[in-house]
C-alpha cells in the first residue's frame, strides 16, 4: 500500500525489480499479490504497467503520497481531475482539504506513519489539532524507526482507527515487508478505494503470510 | 572473486563490520580538505548544528561501504554506488555494512550485479543505505 | 499556499570548472588509512600490476573526497539555516592511477522541497564530472545537500 520507485527522489528502485523481487518473496513461501506505487509529490498518469503486472502476475496500482502541513498522507483512486483540484507539489498543503478533495473525486487520503517523530499525526493530535475526517491510518509502516509504529497502534487503539500497512519501500528488497490484508478482490485503483471504505481489512507483516497463513 | 553465472537473486554480501575511530574521521577531514573547526570533529560545532555527538562524515561512509563490494567483487567493480545519508553516523561505534542482490543483468556485454547496500548500527538503526552495481566476469 | 522557492536559478546550465587535482600516492594512503582499506591494487603498484592494472589505483570513492575541493557558487536558497550531506552517488568510468591529474566540471541539477522528520528541507543537488589528463573520464559524482530550518 506504500512504495517509492526512481520517480520518487530517494528511492533506488524499479517497479521491474520490485516485481521481480516479490518472485523471490513467493519462492520463499510468502503471499504477495499486489503493490501501490505511491510516488512523493506526484502522479503519473501515463504510467501504464499492465504488461509488467501481467508478465509477473503482480497487481500493480499506482497512488501518491503528498507532503501536507501535518505529516504525510498516503492518496488512493487518484485522478486527473484530482491532480487538477490539488498541487501535488505544494509540501504545505492543508490535509483536510486534501481529505474532502479526495472524496469529492471518489479518492481516498489517509494519514502515512502516523507515528513517525516530528512528522507524524500522532504528534499533531497532541499539538490539539483535530482530524475529523481520519478513520483510517498507516498503521504498520516498514520504515519505521522504534517506537514508531507503536505509537501508530497506540493512535488507533485510542482513537477507534482502523489501520493498513506499508512497506514505504525505497530499496527493492525493502518492498512488502509489510502489507494489507484485504476481504475483497482487487483489480484496479476504484476496487481499492471500494474496499477501503468497506472497512474490512487488516494491516499484516511479511512473516504472517508465509505458507498461506495470512491473506 | 564470485563468478557472475553463480550468483542468486536474493543472495547476501557480508556482513561486515567496521567502526570509524576519532583519529580515522580526523585523518579523513584532513584528506577531504574539510574546514576545522568541523561537526565531525568538534563537539561543540556538532552541538551548535543539532548534532548529540560528533558524526562520521557521509562520504567516509561510503567508502567505507564501497569496501564491502570491493572486497567481494574486485577494485575496479563497481560501476555505480548511490547512497541516501539517513541518520547521523556516530564515531567509536559498531557499524554494519551488508547487501543483498536484487538483481542480475547483461547489458553492453557486462555481468551487472544491483544489489540493495545498508550501513546499521547495534540497534538496528539505519544509517546509510541506497543501491550499489558491480560488473563481475562469467566462468 | 504552494512553498515559493527562492534561490538563484541563473545557476542551471553553467558549468563551473576546478582543478587539476593531482592524486598523489599521500592522498591515497591518508584516504586507505582513514576507512581500514587494505585492497593490494589500492595499496601498491606491485599488487595493483598482478590484477591488471598499470600501477597503484585509488579507491573508487576518492573523486567523491575530492569533489568537496571544487568551489561551488551559493544556490542562495532562502530557506534554512542548517545544511547537512543528504546524500552521494558515484560511477566510475574509468581507474584513478597515483599520478593522474583530475579537472571537475560541475553543474546544478536541481533544487526541491520536501518534508521528514526533520521538518520541511530544501534539497540542492549538484553533478560533477571528473576528467584525467588524457580527456578520459574517470568518474561522474552526484551529491544532495538538505537545508533545513
Amino acid at each position: 500500500m506504500h512504495s517509492h520507485s526512481v520517480a520518487s527522489d530517494d528511492s533506488r528502485a524499479t517497479v521491474e525489480q520490485y516485481v521481480k523481487w516479490i518472485q523471490v518473496l513467493r519462492k520463499r513461501g510468502h503471499t504477495v499479490d499486489g503493490i501501490v506505487l505511491t510516488e512523493h509529490r506526484q502522479f503519473d498518469s501515463q504510467k501504464d504497467y499492465s504488461s509488467l503486472a501481467s508478465q509477473f502476475d503482480v497487481l500493480i496500482l499506482k497512488g501518491s503520497e503528498l507532503d501536507t502541513r501535518y505529516g504525510h498522507f498516503l492518496v488512493y483512486g487518484v485522478t486527473e481531475a484530482l491532480t487538477k483540484a490539488i498541487d501535488f507539489s505544494d509540501v504545505r498543503m492543508d490535509s483536510r482539504e486534501l481529505m474532502k478533495a479526495a472524496r469529492q473525486h471518489d479518492a481516498i487520503a489517509l494519514p502515512a506513519h502516523p507515528g513517525r517523530f516530528g512528522i507524524g499525526l500522532t504528534d499533531y493530535i497532541a499539538q490539539g489539532e483535530t482530524f475529523e475526517d481520519v478513520s483510517i491510518v498507516e498503521r504498520f509502516n516498514g520504515g519505521s524507526r522504534p517506537g514508531e509504529n507503536e505509537r501508530a497502534d497506540e493512535l488507533c487503539i485510542s482513537h477507534g482507527l482502523l489501520g493498513i500497512g506499508g512497506s514505504d519501500a525505497h530499496l527493492t528488497s525493502h518492498i512488502a515487508t509489510c502489507m494489507t490484508d484485504f476481504n475483497a478482490v482487487i483489480k484496479k485503483e476504484s476496487d481499492l478505494v471500494d474496499a477501503l471504505l468497506s472497512n474490512e481489512f487488516q494491516p499484516v507483516w511479511l512473516a504472517d503470510t508465509l505458507n498461506g497463513s495470512s491473506a | 572473486m564470485p563468478y557472475y553465472d553463480e550468483i542468486e537473486l536474493g543472495d547476501e554480501i557480508g556482513p561486515i563490520e567496521k567502526v570509524a575511530t576519532d583519529d580515522e574521521v580526523s585523518n579523513f577531514c584532513h584528506v577531504w580538505g574539510a574546514p576545522t573547526p568541523n561537526r565531525f570533529t568538534n563537539a561543540d560545532v556538532a552541538a551548535k548544528s543539532g548534532m548529540k555527538e560528533t558524526i562520521v562524515p557521509g562520504i567516509m561512509t561510503m567508502a567505507m561501504m564501497a569496501q564491502l563490494l570491493t572486497d567481494w567483487g574486485g577494485p575496479g567493480s563497481i560501476k555505480d554506488l548511490d547512497l541516501v545519508f539517513r541518520q547521523p553516523v556516530p564515531h567509536n561505534r559498531a557499524l554494519t555494512m551488508a547487501a543483498t542482490i536484487t538483481d542480475l543483468r547483461e547489458e553492453d556485454g557486462e555481468n551487472l550485479v544491483e544489489c540493495d547496500i545498508l550501513m546499521t548500527g547495534t540497534e538496528g538503526e539505519r544509517y546509510v543505505g541506497g543501491k550499489a552495481i558491480v560488473t563481475l566476469p562469467s566462468r | 499556499m504552494a512553498m515559493e522557492l527562492e534561490y538563484d536559478r541563473s545557476l542551471y546550465g553553467v558549468e563551473h570548472k576546478a582543478g587539476p587535482f593531482e592524486i598523489t600516492d599521500e592522498i591515497i594512503d591518508r584516504a586507505n588509512s582513514s576507512t581500514g582499506e587494505s585492497g593490494l591494487a589500492f595499496t601498491s603498484d606491485g599488487g595493483a600490476q598482478e590484477l591488471g592494472y598499470k600501477g597503484r589505483i585509488a579507491p573508487p570513492t576518492l573523486p567523491c573526497i575530492l569533489v568537496r575541493q571544487v568551489s561551488l557558487p551559493d544556490v542562495k536558497v532562502k530557506f534554512g539555516k542548517t545544511q547537512m550531506h543528504a546524500g552521494q552517488r558515484v560511477e566510475p568510468k574509468a581507474p584513478v592511477y597515483s599520478g593522474d591529474q583530475l579537472t571537475a566540471s560541475s553543474h546544478l541539477k536541481d533544487v526541491y522541497a520536501k518534508t521528514g522528520r526533520s521538518g520541511t528541507m530544501v534539497f540542492v543537488v549538484w553533478e560533477t564530472t571528473f576528467t584525467n589528463q588524457d580527456g578520459t573520464v574517470v568518474a561522474e559524482v552526484q551529491e544532495s545537500f538538505a537545508k533545513r530550518e
